[in-house]
């Protein structure tokens, strides 16, 4: 299938769904590197901005984009006090990232069987006007809805990008997390930049679940398929950078929208993750190390 | 003087036996052992959407027998628990219903691997299990007292779609068949019949895939069927998978003749959430609330008045149907005793919402299926010809 | 150190499981306490490698599940009893531990966990798509001739066996040379390394063992299942938990994957047993958060601390 139309196709689908899975890893990645805190319930988070989306919309006839205007704060502050109340409790531990595994597990779970008992588990779509429309470049079409994803994830790594390099209290994550105990000396308050970063990281997988809720049907449970591409995105990428979640989730985007063109779809999964344990023995730090 | 006091007596003659009647009637209903139904359903997890209106579907069956008296004069009770969506669960809450909550009768699981790991439970203990099954091979093990009263046999799924299709004349027919098929046991057993289907009416399959759930992007896919100008497409999938394809085939303005969908395109979030474009979708069913047996009518106006569906669920209707065979099998064995139950359904008629079933000694019924198209948002019934309840579309219109 | 009236408690305890099945209960309970076995079995083996050594593999559930089709297609196709099939079955898995486990325990700590998850994800799928092993429609086996409450007898008298056999081998493992290597390299591995000690050697025996018996129970259980698919046998869920309840009971002692998976499973089965099935589930999960707040290392350390104090 050498065909030049679907090759094209394939790596403009690829890349834009890729840069959906850059959002959601990002934030994944700060609280990785930053913290030490591996966020299983990162992915529910971010559904939970899928459902206000899908009743703005449903209820209200909000535009999801506008109901990120709420979700994204909402998320911000559970962001703060899942992390004052919860996660500065286990930095005690001998090995916090795996306690933070254990931690963020149930909450998880926790979090699913809530939206189960407030939602039900019948599947939910987001529609709008333009859902379904695209743009055509020559033969090539480009759907609004990814389009609108796409410019989301854009817009939402580039804030985490500048808050992190070009505000104070960014400037101060970034320290924390190469040097504690120098960053402590200079006089950061370790626990209120450790909340912030964490409020910050669950807010872009808000933003995250957004563009994916335009693209895909989802309920409760949902999240747990969202996990592995996650785990994909950080390590390709390198934990903790940036750069690096944006460029290897549009390249796993890139790779899983090519090999659709090349391969038999069945296998696509197969390669991924391989790809991944390829990685992972042969340069772990991930591509882009900072 | 007299006469007053004879009337009171008398009076009172015919209050004593008419309070003792009632007395006696209410504690006769009230007094009685109820039949007790037990088994597990994914209530929680990835399947407990589903789950939860076949739940609703055993539900409303309950309170329909207990309002007419019973089954066998005795009001019947559900335990039904939450296997989270884990066939191993399944087994196991199966065996606790069998052997310590001492159930009199089983009910079927969901989803098919569920139901397939619970069924040689139900054989060793030798109790009756009616369910959905999981399809040709879990029918073929010997087991005896397994049921799929209906079933849901992907190997029979697109039989209606291909019957139908002999009815059109031969130059209308599609040439090339694109198959994308999610690899799990349904979207194994669905291609079954579309690889007969295909031969016998000449139709060239161009591509033949299958994909791991979930599916992250249609659009590689159906660029390829376009590219391939197959004007026939089989999205072999669930809900999910099913949406993003057919929004694929609209962005991508890729109109075969038919779009045949696996399973997804018969619930109402279909046409809630896709809305036109949903539109002139066939697919198969073994149950549709349009369907002219009797009952029907009944779940229509439930699903409306209780659950605010317009149309009832798939699933609701098939938990009712699955209770019905079973009723038959014990009304028609007068009897809890499962084998005495087993032998009754292998040798009698049993009339549900979904047809009308003679199970052979694998306990299936003779192959059926339903065509159904999605036509102005309603899901109409095909084929058979006795039960079409509109003219099918076709080819597909354009997209709007 | 089992105390002398530890002891006998244990003897009788022992004693007792081993007879419930000839008073001839309700094959449920022989089946919930087969699973308690399960889990003990593979949440102790797991710690080896897991806790005692400190590399958290989350991708465990594929030996089980190489295990069960090992053993599932001895039967199928050459009709030899899982019960003899069992021990073909953990060799290939300790086989594939020692091939895979070459490269994988190279890496360090969430690493690891990762490059073990991918695994399990990757036999899943390998498996999903080849027909010879069933592939996406599963493997059906023949039911056992014999009568259900024997059969059920049968299989949990094997897992008690098993289970007690990797209890004291694990125990046995915990206050040897063995042991105390693999702790140093849990506590610090480059230490450890400039202390001599070989720990690549070390790392990589720990894995073949910690893969042996899971195989083993696979292999029986395949036959307890009959119905084989790999959405049942690898399943993710399994591996999680093995994880969870080795590290709630308390990885660095043999005890802890005891306790973890014994208060685990009853936990769970009282919880459905009394409680809508979301709340059931939203418990679970804080019971997760709360252990991991107030008690970081486990039951067993948190026991044991409060004892020291």
């Amino acid at each position: 299938m050498f065909n030049l139309i679907v090759i094209i196709q394939s790596i403009v689908s690829g890349l834009l769904i890729g840069g959906i899975f850059a959002l959601l890893g990002v934030g994944f990645s700060l609280t990785w590197g930053v913290m030490k805190v591996i966020n299983i319930a990162h992915a529910a988070f971010g559904l939970l901005a899928s459902y206000i989306a899908y009743w703005g919309l449903n209820l209200y006839g909000i535009d999801p984009i506008l109901s990120l205007f709420l979700s994204l704060p909402l998320l911000f502050v559970t962001g703060l006090f899942i992390h004052r109340f919860l996660i500065q409790h286990i930095t005690r531990s001998k090995d916090i990232i795996v306690a933070s595994m254990i931690l963020t597990f149930g909450l998880a779970i926790i979090l699913e069987n809530i939206m189960l008992l407030a939602w039900t588990p019948d599947e939910r779509l987001i529609t709008t006007s333009y859902s379904s429309k695209a743009i055509f470049l020559g033969d090539i079409i480009i759907r609004i809805s990814n389009l609108l994803g796409f410019i989301l994830s854009i817009i939402g790594i580039s804030t985490i990008y500048l808050f992190l390099y070009h505000t104070k209290t960014g400037k101060a994550v970034r320290a924390t997390w190469q040097d504690p105990e120098g960053a402590a000396l200079q006089g950061v308050n370790l626990q209120k930049v450790s909340m912030i970063a964490f409020g910050l990281a669950i807010a872009s997988s808000g933003a995250g679940g957004v563009a994916l809720a335009y693209m895909y049907s989802f309920n409760p449970p949902s999240h747990n398929l969202w996990l592995i591409f996650l785990f994909l995105v950080v390590i390709v990428g390198g934990v903790g950078s940036i750069m690096g979640s944006a460029i290897s989730g549009l390249l796993i985007g890139l790779i899983t929208g090519l090999s659709n063109a090349f391969f038999p779809m069945q296998w696509i999964n197969v390669l991924l993750f391989g790809l991944l344990m390829v990685i992972l023995l042969i340069k772990p730090e991930g591509l882009f190390k900072k | 003087m007299r006469k007053k006091l004879f009337r009171k007596i008398y009076g009172f003659n015919i209050l004593i036996p008419l309070f003792l009647i009632f007395y006696s009637f209410g504690l006769g209903i009230g007094a009685e052992k109820p039949i007790v139904i037990g088994g597990s359903l994914p209530l929680t997890g990835t399947f407990s959407a589903t789950g939860k209106w076949v739940e609703r579907g055993y539900q409303f069956w309950a309170e329909e027998i207990n309002s007419k008296g019973g089954l066998l004069g005795r009001p019947v009770k559900l335990l039904i628990y939450d296997d989270k969506s884990d066939a191993k669960e399944a087994v196991n809450l199966a065996e606790k219903v069998i052997t310590v909550d001492k159930v009199d009768l089983l009910l079927g699981g969901y989803p098919g691997t569920a139901c397939t790991a619970v069924m040689p439970v139900a054989e060793k203990h030798k109790m009756v299990y009616v369910s959905m099954g999981g399809h040709m091979k879990s029918f073929s093990q010997g087991y005896t007292y397994s049921f799929g009263g209906p079933p849901l046999m992907g190997e029979w799924w697109y039989l209606g779609f291909f019957e139908w299709m002999k009815t059109v004349p031969p130059d209308k027919r599609p040439k090339k068949a694109a198959i994308y098929t999610m690899n799990n046991p349904i979207g194994m057993a669905l291609m079954d019949s579309i690889y007969k289907g295909c031969k016998e009416l000449g139709i060239e399959i161009v591509i033949d895939e299958k994909y791991n759930l979930p599916l992250t992007t249609a659009d590689p896919m159906i660029t390829k069927a376009k590219q391939m100008k197959a004007d026939l497409l089989f999205a072999n999938g669930m809900f999910p998978d099913g949406v993003m394809t057919i929004r694929a085939c609209k962005a991508l303005d890729y109109s075969p003749k038919a779009i045949v969908q696996g399973i997804g395109s018969v619930i109402p979030e279909w046409t809630r959430e896709l809305g036109k474009d949903g539109d002139y979708i066939f697919s198969g069913t073994s149950w549709h609330y349009k369907l002219k047996y009797p009952g029907n009518d009944k779940l229509i106006r439930v699903a409306k008045e209780r659950f605010k569906e317009d149309e009832p669920p798939l699933y609701f209707g098939f938990g009712y149907a699955w209770m019905q065979t079973l009723q038959q099998g014990v009304e028609g064995a007068k009897s809890l005793d499962q084998t005495k139950i087993r032998d009754w359904l292998k040798s009698n008629e049993v009339r549900t919402i979904a047809g009308n079933f003679k199970f052979d000694e694998r306990g299936l019924p003779k192959p059926f299926i339903y065509l159904t198209q999605v036509i102005n948002g309603t899901v109409e019934l095909i084929w058979p010809p006795d039960m079409r309840t509109h003219e099918p579309v076709y080819p597909k219109p354009p997209w709007k | 150190m089992i105390k002398g009236k530890a002891k006998f408690l244990l003897f009788f305890v022992i004693l007792f499981l081993i007879i419930l099945p000839l008073i001839k209960p309700p094959t449920y309970f022989l089946s919930l306490i087969f699973k308690i076995f399960l889990y003990i079995i593979l949440s102790e083996s797991w710690n080896l490698i897991g806790g005692f050594t400190g590399y958290l593999s989350f991708g465990h559930v594929a030996f089980f599940g190489i295990g069960v089709y090992t053993s599932a297609i001895l039967m199928q196709n050459l009709g030899i009893s899982p019960f003899i099939g069992a021990l073909p079955a953990g060799i290939l898995s300790s086989a594939v531990a020692l091939i895979i486990g070459y490269p994988c325990l190279r890496l360090r700590g969430p690493y690891f966990a990762v490059v073990t998850l991918c695994f399990a994800f990757i036999v899943d799928l390998v498996v999903k798509n080849w027909n010879f092993l069933g592939g996406s429609e599963g493997i059906h086996l023949k039911l056992m001739e014999m009568d259900i409450q024997i059969s059920r007898s049968i299989f949990y008298e094997i897992f008690l066996g098993l289970s007690i056999l990797i209890v004291f081998f694990s125990r046995w493992i915990q206050n040897n040379k063995f042991g105390l290597g693999l702790a140093a390299i849990r506590e610090d591995e480059d230490v450890a390394q400039t202390l001599c000690i070989n720990t690549s050697d070390l790392k990589i025996k720990a894995f073949i063992l910690s893969a042996f018996f899971p195989g083993i129970a696979g292999g029986i259980y395949a036959y307890y299942i009959s119905y084989i698919h790999p959405d049942i046998v690898f399943d993710i869920s399994i591996s999680i938990l093995i994880v969870l309840m080795a590290l709630f009971g308390g990885g660095s002692s043999w005890s802890g994957p005891l306790i973890g998976a014994i208060i685990l499973s009853i936990v769970n089965e009282i919880l459905s047993l009394f409680i809508k099935p979301e709340f059931a589930r939203i418990i679970y999960g804080g019971m997760f958060m709360i252990v991991i707040v107030f008690m970081p290392d486990g039951i067993v350390s948190f026991l044991k601390g409060e004892r020291g104090k």
